[in-house]
């Protein structure tokens, strides 16, 4: 019987075609200097690459609605709540430390994300991201600008600070017309 | 032929997402050292050079493109980005970018309309 829920549950999946794919990046710190070049670059994918060869899906049409908004937004004050609330209960007392904290960023975003997928927010893709750095006298600027529409979509992000790390979550809501 | 074709119009192309990003970084800062007084100018040109191009490729997508940019102190830095979309038809792409003062993570994701 439990096969046959497992089973319904992996195609109910595929077809929703919602995947949690993660992309986690650490920028370590380098005592010696970049000797021969002046810029370096590393480009990265989502975590699972490949995954559109092995399944060759037909591609899913979708019925027309003619819907043209949402019925309902998304909920900026929620997810703010929902952010301090995460980020203050995994970080109050943590330092940093790369493992631990590499690790920390997979595991926050994942639990970001099924909390706002929680919300049941219809027709809105979810994209969360999570940075967790050193204090060490640095400074350091995070900017983002999105091509979308002003009126369906939005974001919502919080920073987090204690005595040896800090921590910035901004969540994007777009709505998928 | 045609969905062949539409297929391809309609997909997130990583190769040329990275290589408009790239040029960008190196077009805004270069060889710059870190000054505080022109980052946040240098995050919003970057950013708005790569959407810039980004909607010039004329694609049904929305974009969200953020930037972060770092001072070389020896401090580290986390990132991960966990995303609920439609896995066929949306992408994302992160370049980590450095050079001698600074460096800079450029994340691009772009979502099927």
């Amino acid at each position: 019987m439990s096969d046959l829920a497992k089973e319904k549950a992996a195609r109910l999946l595929k077809k929703r075609g919602s995947l949690s794919s993660l992309g986690s990046h650490e920028v370590r710190a380098k005592e010696a200097f970049a000797k021969t070049k002046d810029s370096i670059s590393t480009v990265s994918y989502m975590e699972e690459p490949g995954h559109h060869d092995d399944i060759p899906r037909p591609a899913v049409q979708m019925e027309n609605t003619y819907q043209l908004s949402p019925t309902q937004r998304f909920p900026v004050l929620t997810v703010k709540d929902i952010l301090k609330d995460v980020l203050t209960s995994y970080l109050q007392e943590e330092k940093y430390e790369p493992e631990l904290c590499r690790q920390m960023t997979k595991t926050i975003s994942e639990v970001i994300k099924a909390r706002v997928k929680d919300l049941m927010i219809p027709r809105y893709k979810i994209i969360v991201i999570i940075s967790i750095g050193q204090i060490r006298d640095q400074n350091m600027r995070m900017g983002s600008r999105c091509l979308w529409d002003e009126t369906h979509d939005n974001f919502s992000s919080h920073t987090f600070k204690n005595s040896s790390l800090f921590a910035t979550a901004t969540v994007y809501g777009v709505y998928f017309e | 032929m045609d969905d062949d074709q539409s297929a391809e119009e309609t997909a997130f192309v990583v190769d040329e997402v990275s290589s408009i990003v790239k040029e960008s970084l190196e077009a805004v800062i270069g060889r710059n050292p870190y000054e505080q007084k022109r980052v946040n100018q240098w995050v919003s040109s970057v950013v708005e050079q790569c959407l810039g191009q980004l909607s010039k490729l004329s694609k049904p997508f929305k974009y969200i493109v953020t930037c972060i940019i770092m001072q070389k102190n020896g401090a580290g830095l986390q990132s991960a980005s966990s995303c609920f979309w439609d896995n066929t038809t949306d992408g994302s792409c992160t370049v980590r970018w450095e050079n001698k003062h600074l460096y800079c993570i450029v994340s691009v994701f772009g979502l099927a309309i």
